[in-house]
């Protein structure tokens, strides 16, 4: 193990897309404009739920500058979704969102196309609102689907009325183990829903030439944006192509198949690009990727000598009106409300309820934060019972090497325990601090995901390097640390390196900027292809410097035999000769990884979750200070550990934690979705969703715990994008509850909902 | 559609009394003209260039700021941190520097959001505001001018150039703090102003306390002359307990009627304990939330 550190010694490492953001060169999608282009509005349902009764769209139709006009009638009637087949490109016969598009029209400007948008008439008969996630898994509810058992379920999700997916995990025996417990403690926690919120809301053009379409999007997973405007047009994938100019954010909300389709068509019909922006509004209102809401109610069984010996628990997810990528949220919520900790006997169902509430799907490390959240908060209260430091509670009872999880899964080398010591030790846990200040602790895990994804990698004549990947850039540097990894294998510079990215006709298949995987995937890829060019330049280098190829070294870009650099070729040179022999061309595929084994456990409704393979773990140690006449928390400090195996990128790696954390905090304190009885969103703006801004950053100190990871990304590195966004809202909330000595039940924690437990727990305002 | 660059005060004058809206750093009308709150008006007189509207003087014991001096520099200005700190308090937490550039005092006071954060140390600290339209002038007192949330007294044909306040007396402080859930892009969830004059042996002289956000316009708290002579302690306190019995708030996406009634107390005895403690001399820096860990910190 090895400890890398957030000192100022930390390699620096300038990634290649920097100076274009920020001086303003790079360009986004909304920046481009095609000739003859038209403006895209869409007509949303506005009702959370209701029967189409008409769709009169004659009126827009005869507008002067209105080119285009669809309905579900102008597209292929098909239903479609990730994991359950529920949703149609706009609605058909029942809206069940207030964000549901039911008409798309294309039009000279934006004003004339708003124009008409206002000019459609859609006639809807309100249906009862399901809003209650608990409610709607009662035999007596409305069904947001009255025909779900008629869907096609390509993920083989398991389906009960309004329940869209369950699993039960299941370990032991979790009613002897808890009778046998000395104490037995009961939480119950509820997380609002909330949004990735990207600074740049989604952006589209789209434009034909004959029978093949190019598509400008915001997306984060291009590949599966492509495959989206296949299925939903019937077209095959060679016609059509997906580029992604700099993508200005994303946390999870622009993963997923959008709205390029309904611009791809609207292009069609009216024969001319066109572009969609959106409104802040429409960012907060259509997209299918909210961060899904969470009740968690867990026990605990406890020995009074600190061994957890039982855990029982019920989650319900809101899924929103349509499954998306949502499937596996329950058995992921399940997981991580069991927490990584060695629990014999343990019990967790968890359910994904639809809801008339806008779609949920994948936003940064879905369901974590909020049952990280929820255990980790319950965690402390097991402490307290048995009078037991938190700390000290968690060191006993977590996950080391050897030991085996609440799947039976055996670990191998993992650095929890390390993240811990390190955590707390560099946040001063345990000194005196001011009586309105604590430092709370939680941990945190989250898979890695190995899955396929392919490069190319090419040295031109004049020695210069371009990688050609299918890996998606969203802000995170993953793609950008491709130029290292291939420079480290032909003993070049980054700067060497140009990359050709997010071009779906240009890279091999990537899964994009999704599950934390682009360099544990795609740098796997980029290593492969570099090889196949080192051997070629070895090869060379051997015929010229008259040696055995395994001995020509690639450093410094040159190459030479092992132990005489003096007598070295350029790689230039090497490079040039390549025109007329054969070129430097290199193409790598990652593949998967082998899951682990799991023994004496059972999951219903398995989604893939049940063995994880390389796991991250984390610890965060967050100093706040609580103003107990107003509930006002501020974070003072964090201080986290991470075990993410290698860290390839240093300042990247530093970077994702940062914003992991920042995000965190604004889970944790601020951003929450309220909603109005029926549904709609009451805060779908920034004045009133607040965000963290810069000016609310505390200090953000980091430290990895360094484990050389088989079984996993390259040199041995996890993931990293989404593990940072897991502990904090837990720790501050520990943080809290040790200032104000009561707990506060409802995520975001904001200011009234602190003061409010101060007010109930009647250890009251301090009036000095 | 016309739009019209203004030099003068007479020129933005006549532009509006033939029907035009004025417009400085735009920071509410284009906004909220962006967020569908309202069309932007047909026609615009732009007063962002009239050098008068920029002046900030004190003349025979009166400060007069024009309505054009812009936040960031109410937040820096000597004489505002000096003799006006509440105005420089209240000034250094609007919104962010982008927009602290661009928005003018003028346009919060006549935009007339009950949420404003100048307000409230503007009332405290004895300010008129200074109105004219071709032909006639006048000057009103910020109870007048302000008659609902987002509305004035004002013609449409008056132009507010102006704000005009006596210079404190020797012995007073001021101090605006407000509640607020981030450091930056924040809009009060209520907040309070304290102007404090302090008599030689220390106890008040004077005190003034005025609310934001918790009623249709920012409002004076009223009955606190009987507490003159009192130590600054019972003041801060009956001041916590006058504001939250007098504030009518509504419960909104920001906070529940019964939480603002409780935090605008707090609030206002935060403020007169900071307008005191400057009254008595010490130096805190601007704004008091930060320095003093309110709010947001």
């Amino acid at each position: 193990m090895a400890v890398v550190d957030d000192a100022p010694s930390t390699p620096r490492f300038v990634r290649a897309d920097g100076p274009d953001k920020v001086t303003g060169s790079g360009r986004y999608t909304a920046d481009l404009t095609l000739t003859g282009q038209l403006v895209a509005k869409f007509k949303y349902a506005g009702v959370p739920h209701g029967r189409i009764v008409s769709i009169d769209t004659s009126a827009a139709k005869a507008m002067a500058g209105v080119f285009a006009v669809l309905t579900q009638d102008d597209v292929p009637d098909l239903r479609y979704g990730d994991a359950v087949s529920d949703r149609t490109l706009f609605a058909r016969d029942v809206v069940r969102f207030e964000g549901e598009v039911v008409a798309a029209v294309a039009a000279i400007s934006a004003e004339v196309a708003q124009a008409a948008v206002d000019a459609i008439v859609v006639d809807i008969t309100p249906l009862p609102s399901v809003t209650d996630v608990e409610a709607a898994l009662d035999d007596d509810s409305p069904l947001v689907h009255a025909d779900w058992e008629s869907y096609h379920a390509p993920g083989g999700s398991l389906r009960n009325r309004n329940d869209a997916s369950y699993s039960v995990i299941s370990k032991g025996d979790a009613v002897s183990g808890m009778a046998g417990a000395d104490h037995v403690v009961s939480s119950r926690y509820v997380a609002d829903a909330s949004h990735a919120a990207p600074i740049e809301p989604r952006a589209i053009v789209a434009q034909w030439e004959g029978n093949k379409v190019t598509i400008w999007t915001t997306s984060q997973v291009p590949f599966q944006a492509r495959s989206g405007v296949c299925e939903v047009l019937g077209l095959p994938s060679n016609r059509v192509r997906i580029i992604v100019p700099h993508l200005g954010g994303g946390f999870g909300g622009k993963c997923g198949f959008h709205f390029e389709a309904h611009i791809a068509a609207l292009a069609r019909a009216a024969r001319r690009p066109v572009k969609l922006v959106f409104s802040r509004a429409e960012e907060f209102l259509a997209p299918d990727r909210r961060r899904e809401g969470i009740v968690v109610e867990l026990s605990t069984g406890v020995m009074a000598n600190g061994d957890i010996v039982a855990r029982t628990g019920r989650v319900i997810v809101d899924n929103g009106a349509y499954t998306a990528d949502a499937a596996f949220f329950p058995q992921l919520a399940a997981m991580h409300v069991a927490g990584p900790y060695k629990v014999a006997n343990v019990h967790i169902e968890a359910h994904l309820a639809y809801t008339n509430r806008q779609p949920s799907g994948s936003v940064r490390a879905p369901t974590a934060p909020q049952s990280c959240w929820a255990l980790e908060s319950h965690t402390d209260e097991v402490a307290a019972v048995i009078g037991m430091d938190p700390v000290e509670f968690r060191l006993r009872n977590c996950v080391a090497t050897g030991d085996v999880g609440v799947m039976g899964q055996t670990y191998d080398e993992i650095g929890l325990i390390d993240c811990i010591r390190l955590a707390t030790t560099a946040a001063g846990y345990g000194a005196e601090l001011p009586d309105d200040e604590a430092i709370g602790v939680a941990v945190g895990w989250w898979p890695s995901f190995p899955t396929s994804s392919g490069a190319y990698v090419k040295l031109d004549a004049d020695g210069a390097g371009q990688i050609v990947t299918g890996a998606q850039e969203c802000g995170t540097g993953a793609v950008m640390t491709l130029r290292q990894l291939a420079a480290d294998e032909l003993g070049m510079n980054p700067e060497d390196f140009q990359i050709v990215y997010q071009d779906t006709s240009a890279g091999p298949y990537d899964m994009g900027a999704t599950g934390s995987q682009t360099l544990l995937n795609n740098g796997r890829a980029v290593q492969l292809a570099s090889r196949q060019i080192a051997a070629q330049l070895r090869d060379m280098a051997a015929d010229r410097l008259e040696a055995n190829p395994d001995d020509i070294v690639l450093a410094d870009g040159s190459a030479f035999v092992a132990g005489t650099p003096d007598r070295a070729v350029a790689i230039s040179e090497l490079a040039a000769d390549q025109m007329g022999g054969e070129l430097l061309l290199g193409h790598g595929s990652s593949a998967g990884r082998t899951a682990p084994a799991l023994t004496n456990s059972t999951c219903v409704g398995d989604q893939g979750m049940a063995a994880w393979v390389a796991p991250q773990f984390s610890c965060h140690a967050v100093r706040v200070r609580v103003d107990r006449d107003t509930g006002v928390t501020r974070v003072l400090s964090v201080h986290t550990a991470h075990d993410s195996g290698t860290i390839i990128n240093p300042i990247g790696a530093l970077g994702q934690v940062e914003g992991g954390v920042m995000m965190g905090i604004g889970q944790a304190l601020t951003e929450g979705t309220q909603y109005c009885d029926d549904g709609r969103q009451r805060n779908a703006a920034l004045l009133e969703y607040k965000l963290q801004t810069s000016a609310d950053a505390p200090p953000i100190h980091t430290q990895f715990v360094e484990i050389n990871t088989p079984n996993a990304g390259p040199n041995g590195a996890k993931g990293l994008a989404e593990a940072p966004n897991v502990a904090t809202a837990a720790a501050i909330s520990n943080g809290i509850a040790k200032v104000i000595g009561a707990r506060v039940p409802n995520l975001p924690m904001t200011a009234e909902r602190v003061w409010d437990a101060i007010s109930a727990a009647g250890v009251g305002e301090v009036v000095r | 559609m016309s739009f019209r660059t203004a030099h003068t005060v007479a020129d933005a004058l006549v532009a509006m009394a033939a029907g035009a809206s004025p417009i400085a750093g735009g920071s509410d009308l284009v906004v909220g003209a962006r967020a569908g709150k309202f069309a932007l008006p047909h026609d615009l007189v732009a007063i962002d260039r009239i050098a008068e509207l920029g002046a900030l003087d004190v003349v025979d014991g009166v400060i007069r700021i024009g309505a054009g001096v812009t936040h960031a520099r109410l937040m820096s200005d000597p004489v505002v941190v000096g003799q006006l700190t509440g105005l420089a308090d209240a000034a250094a937490l609007v919104g962010s520097p982008a927009t602290r550039n661009v928005g003018t005092l003028g346009g919060n006071v006549m935009n007339g959001s009950p949420a404003m954060d100048t307000g409230a140390p503007l009332v405290v600290l004895g300010a008129m505001a200074e109105l004219s339209q071709v032909g006639s002038a006048r000057t009103i007192g910020l109870d007048e001018l302000w008659v609902g949330p987002g509305l004035t007294s004002a013609e449409p044909t008056e132009l507010c150039t102006a704000l005009v306040l006596p210079v404190p007396v020797a012995g007073s402080g001021s101090a605006y703090v407000r509640l607020e859930y981030r450091r930056a892009m924040e809009i009060a969830v209520v907040g309070a102003a304290a102007m404090v004059v302090l008599a030689d042996d220390g106890s008040v002289a004077d005190v003034r306390v005025a609310l934001s956000a918790v009623a249709p316009t920012i409002v004076e708290v009223s009955g606190l002359g009987a507490l003159v002579g009192s130590d600054v302690a019972a003041v801060a306190a009956a001041a916590q307990a006058a504001a939250a019995e007098q504030a009518a708030p509504i419960s909104d996406l920001r906070a529940s009627d019964r939480y603002r009634r409780h935090c605008v107390g707090v609030m206002a005895r935060r403020a007169v304990e900071a307008a005191a403690r400057r009254a008595a001399g010490e130096v805190i820096a601007v704004p008091v939330n930060r320095a003093l860990g309110i709010g947001a910190q």
